[in-house]
């Protein structure tokens, strides 16, 4: 029931699009595919029966397309490639979403709260995520992957350690222009504690650009997690994920090609799902 | 300087002599706007006549379609607006050309000033660049030229110190001054209507008062015609010749300024009288209040616009739309419940006696102490 | 119909002195940064039930004075004597409690609410940040007070409100504690003069019925006079003139506030327009001129205007003026001559 007058049309620059089918579409689309993948990553392997991603016999190696019992072939160690699709989905989403949920949960809080409090606390914490945005992330990266040793869960910690300096510059960016608004002022002269400030007003706030950021930042997660294990330091084989499973596969590029296609072709639909939403959200959260 | 030299006022066509063709004629205009699945009536129906050198003011609240309208002349309003009706200055049609046609007309026959100046100067380009970009647009000029038309415009908006200015940024002037340098792009091509859309609302009040002054005094030197859109109506009983007020897109009276202030008729404009804030009223004073909201553009409900707000309303004013025309000589309005004429708007407010030379006395008048409508 | 108020009786609520307020002015594209000498030693008081109306231009500092009266943020220097206490001296949590009856209305009335939030939780806000029991009877209390139905807008948000509906949730909230002052910045200069006039009654109506005071700041002299008891008249900073609205306005005795009375347009088509008495642009906040800040543009300025800031002093009843030649006084011919005083 918003009020709707000519000035508010005024102020719109493009033309937006009358149709309310287009809307619906362009938010329709990326949730449908993630909901693929998700569900096929997750569940399928639960409900429809799928052979063991691991463990293979060597026997049955380098299986054709539509094999009986293997709808997409096999890999070198006899593995189902569908299985192991599914599995190191699984893989690279439990590390692309906790990767950028810790992001979002410490460099959020820690950006808002530094923001809000400012002077001495918020120069010491921006000057220390300064320090680690200046470092190439992605040497950084594989250091501190290959002190740690490859494991999922290193993963995710040394994905994260630099998903929060970005993370707490936005929420930082964020706080200190609403630190400005009225409605701040307003709530400081009724009496509200600084805890209630930071989770009521400025969270619920901040919250919008943080999940949409988490949401592009999912994609590049993947592909760096891909990347990681593509040299090696990611998810430790024989355990799938989309990285290792194209690192193994460029071996035999040119005999298999599938092996480093089909990964390929899952990663770029989930990214793609992910940047979709996103921007669909950001359209959407920054109309109001 | 009083304002009404020129005491015909426009619409009866009694100035230019018989069978001028008078500078710009609006007739019937109207915008509507697709927007989210919703369409917005944003214009609905507006007439009006306008000679050259005469100040036509726009008086409307937001939402009541003056900014639209006028950016339908321009054609500054965005693809999918859908406009229909005529408006032609000197006998040729605006609406409906293509946009190279318009930019032709844009800055050489019709300018526009805008409200806010900081937004509209590029902020990082010098000024003196501004005016000569818009000189040298519609006329192949050399730069030398340009620059001495640019500063030759400057000395004629009054900016001080016109040619240091000109080597400035907009940052390094003030509200006002960037006001002036607008009016003085707006003129670089000699523009013979200069449309002034809420220039002076963004402005304190004595800077308000030297523009207006100047856009006076410009007006007068390169007889030029000004529309002033406003909200408000006392800038328009100051300085303009003739006023259309406007609610939710449509013209609900016209008239000149004189006529229409001491003879109101739309009860609309009689409750923006009411509402405006006067000196007279004693501290604590109730205001005449008119009850709820500006209609919402997507339902426009059957009938006038402001039946629901009224309090003359009847049942007629809610079933049918009452028509625009010209129920006395010289005075459109658009109402079925007029009010009478003895209730006339300004009952000796803010009248300074003339000529006592007093600048600021306010006394001596007795505080009047009916008011313009009921209570809510 | 209401006679107007006259002198209202009351002990002093408010007593403001000597505020100073200055901003580090951010560097801007070249412009080089400075001090902004937004509040100069400004003082004034405002008694129980009476309203004080500031008036100013842009650059003027009133709204910082009412920041400053609020301590969000604490002006440099001065005091300010609430109910008794001097909040100047008070730190966080006693600042919190002897600020209790103190609220504010602010200009625009969208962003002075939290977009996420629904109207009953904004209005509720000060009854959970001062522990008031039975929140939820009260604010059904408080939206009828100002005309909105509980149930009608309760779980509303804002973008789904009017600028006018919005304000009144705004005041709803600043009335929640039964605050004995209210301040209100420009709380009516963004909405369309018809629920302007809404607005202006229902501040009425709450001052009638609940004994508020306000201190009322706008640039809208009509306005301003409308509401007030008394006017004080702001200039780059420095209090101008201070008086009784009435005789403020019909015998103003600094040129400034001749100056914006006489910019102010006049309703009536047929009468003569003013001359503009002041000319000149406005000066810079962050190097005003020297002795009195209106010099630069003021009719009546000689050398001692340049030299010598003028003190507030009092020349009729209760209405005092900062200048040396206030009107009514004659202008020397003589530079630095006798002070012309009534």
């Amino acid at each position: 029931m918003a009020m709707v007058d000519a000035s508010t049309v005024l102020r719109t620059e493009e033309p937006r699009r009358g149709r309310t089918w287009l809307r619906h579409v362009e938010l329709a689309v990326p949730v449908t595919l993630l909901v693929l993948v998700l569900g096929g990553c997750f569940l399928w392997p639960v409900i429809g029966a799928v052979p063991a991603p691991v463990g293979g016999n060597v026997l049955d190696s380098n299986l054709p397309m539509f094999s009986p019992g293997h709808l997409l072939g096999t890999d070198p160690n006899g593995n189902d490639v569908w299985s192991r699709i599914l599995y190191g989905g699984r893989n690279s989403l439990i590390v692309g979403v906790s990767v950028n949920l810790l992001g979002l949960l410490v460099g959020g809080t820690l950006g808002a709260v530094s923001a809000f409090l400012g002077g001495l606390t918020d120069t010491i914490i921006m000057r220390v995520l300064d320090v680690l945005i200046a470092f190439p992330s992605l040497v950084l990266v594989l250091a501190v992957a290959q002190s740690l040793g490859p494991s999922q869960l290193n993963t995710i910690f040394a994905l994260a350690f630099f998903s929060v300096p970005a993370f707490a510059r936005i929420a930082r960016a964020a706080t200190l222009s609403l630190r400005e608004r009225p409605f701040m002022a307003a709530a400081a002269l009724c009496g509200t504690k600084t805890r209630r400030m930071l989770f009521r007003h400025i969270a619920p706030n901040i919250a919008p650009q943080l999940i949409t950021f988490s949401m592009l930042g999912m994609g590049v997660t993947i592909v760096i997690e891909g990347a990681l294990s593509f040299l090696g330091l990611g998810i430790p084989a024989p355990a799938p994920s989309w990285g290792n499973m194209i690192s193994e596969g460029q071996q035999s590029l040119s005999a298999t090609p599938m092996l480093v296609v089909w990964p390929c072709v899952a990663l770029f639909l989930t990214v793609l799902a992910f940047n979709l939403l996103g921007e669909t959200l950001r359209s959407r959260w920054s109309d109001r | 300087m009083s304002v009404d030299e020129v005491t015909e006022p426009a619409l009866t066509g009694h100035d230019g002599g018989v069978g001028s063709v008078p500078l710009l004629e609006v007739t019937d205009l109207r915008v509507r706007f697709s927007t989210r699945g919703r369409r917005v009536q944003a214009v609905n129906g507006l007439s009006y006549r306008l000679e050259a050198g005469r100040m036509l003011a726009i008086i409307g609240e937001s939402g009541s379609g003056k900014s639209v309208s006028s950016r339908a002349l321009m054609g500054l309003l965005p693809g999918t607006a859908r406009i229909s009706g005529s408006a032609r200055f000197q006998g040729q049609e605006l609406l409906g050309l293509s946009e190279r046609e318009m930019r032709r007309h844009r800055g050489a026959d019709i300018a526009m000033v805008f409200q806010d100046p900081s937004r509209s100067l590029n902020p990082t380009m010098r000024i003196g660049t501004q005016i000569t970009e818009a000189v040298r647009a519609h006329a192949g000029l050399t730069r030398k030229a340009a620059y001495d038309r640019a500063v030759e415009l400057l000395h004629l908006v009054r900016l001080p110190a016109a040619e240091r200015r000109f080597h400035e940024y907009p940052h390094q002037l003030s509200g006002g001054m960037r006001q002036r340098v607008m009016i003085a792009i707006a003129l670089a091509a000699n523009p013979k209507l200069l449309i002034a859309d809420e220039a002076t609302t963004a402005l304190d009040v004595t800077t308000q008062a030297q523009i207006m002054e100047l856009l006076l005094e410009l007006q007068q030197r390169l007889d030029t015609a000004i529309i002033m859109i406003s909200h408000d109506l006392g800038l328009a009983a100051s300085y303009a010749h003739d006023v259309i007020v406007m609610y939710a897109g449509r013209a609900v009276e016209y008239a000149s300024a004189k006529r229409l202030f001491g003879h109101v008729r739309m009860p609309y404009t009689q409750a923006l009288l009411g509402a405006i804030p006067r000196l007279d009223r004693p501290p604590h004073a109730d205001l005449p209040v008119t009850p709820g909201q500006p209609p919402d553009l997507t339902d426009l409900p059957p009938g006038c616009p402001f039946a629901p707000r009224c309090f003359r309303a009847g049942q007629e004013c809610r079933e049918q739309e009452p028509p625009f025309t010209e129920h006395e000589a010289g005075h459109w309005w658009s109402c079925w419940h007029p009010c009478e004429d003895t209730v006339g708007a300004v009952q000796a407010v803010d009248t300074v006696e003339a000529g006592t030379g007093g600048r600021h006395r306010r006394t001596g008048v007795a505080p009047h102490g009916a008011t313009e409508g009921p209570r809510a | 119909m209401t006679a107007s108020v006259t002198q209202p009786a009351g002990e002093t609520l408010l007593s403001a002195r000597n505020l100073v307020q200055e901003f580090t002015a951010r560097g801007r594209g070249g412009v080089k940064g400075g001090v902004v000498h937004a509040v100069s030693d400004v003082s004034f008081d405002i008694r129980t039930g009476e309203t004080l109306g500031v008036v100013g231009e842009t650059g003027s500092g009133k709204s910082t004075l009412a920041r400053s009266v609020l301590q969000s943020p604490r002006p440099k220097s001065g005091e300010v004597h609430f109910q008794g206490t001097d909040l100047m001296r008070l730190k966080r949590g006693r600042l919190t409690e002897a600020r209790r009856q103190l609220q504010m209305v602010f200009q625009d009335p969208f962003a002075s609410l939290n977009p996420r939030w629904r109207v009953t939780e904004i209005v509720e806000e000060p009854l959970v940040g001062y522990r008031v029991p039975n929140r939820a009877g009260r604010v059904r209390e408080l939206l009828d007070l100002v005309g909105l139905n509980p149930d009608t807008f309760g779980r509303r948000r804002p973008h789904e409100l009017s600028g006018g509906q919005c304000q009144r949730v705004a005041i709803a909230r600043a009335i929640a504690l039964d605050p004995a002052l209210i301040v209100c910045d420009e709380a009516v200069s963004s909405l369309d003069v018809l629920i302007q006039a809404q607005v202006l009654n229902l501040f009425e109506r709450l001052r009638r019925d609940l004994g508020l005071s306000y201190l009322f700041i706008s640039h809208d002299l009509a306005l301003v006079k409308q509401v007030s008891d008394r006017v004080a008249v702001m200039h780059l900073g420095q209090l101008c003139e201070i008086g009784p609205a009435e005789s403020l306005y019909r015998a103003p005795l600094h040129p400034y506030t001749v100056a914006l009375l006489a910019s102010i347009p006049q309703l009536d088509p047929g009468a003569t327009r003013r001359p503009i008495t002041i000319h000149g642009e406005p000066p810079s906040p962050i190097s005003p001129p020297s002795g009195c800040r209106f010099r630069t543009r003021c009719p009546r300025a000689q050398e001692r205007c340049a030299s010598e800031a003028p003190v507030m002093a009092e020349l009729a009843q209760g209405h005092s003026v900062a200048c040396h030649f206030p009107e009514h006084a004659p202008v020397p011919a003589a530079a630095a001559g006798v002070r012309g005083q009534a």
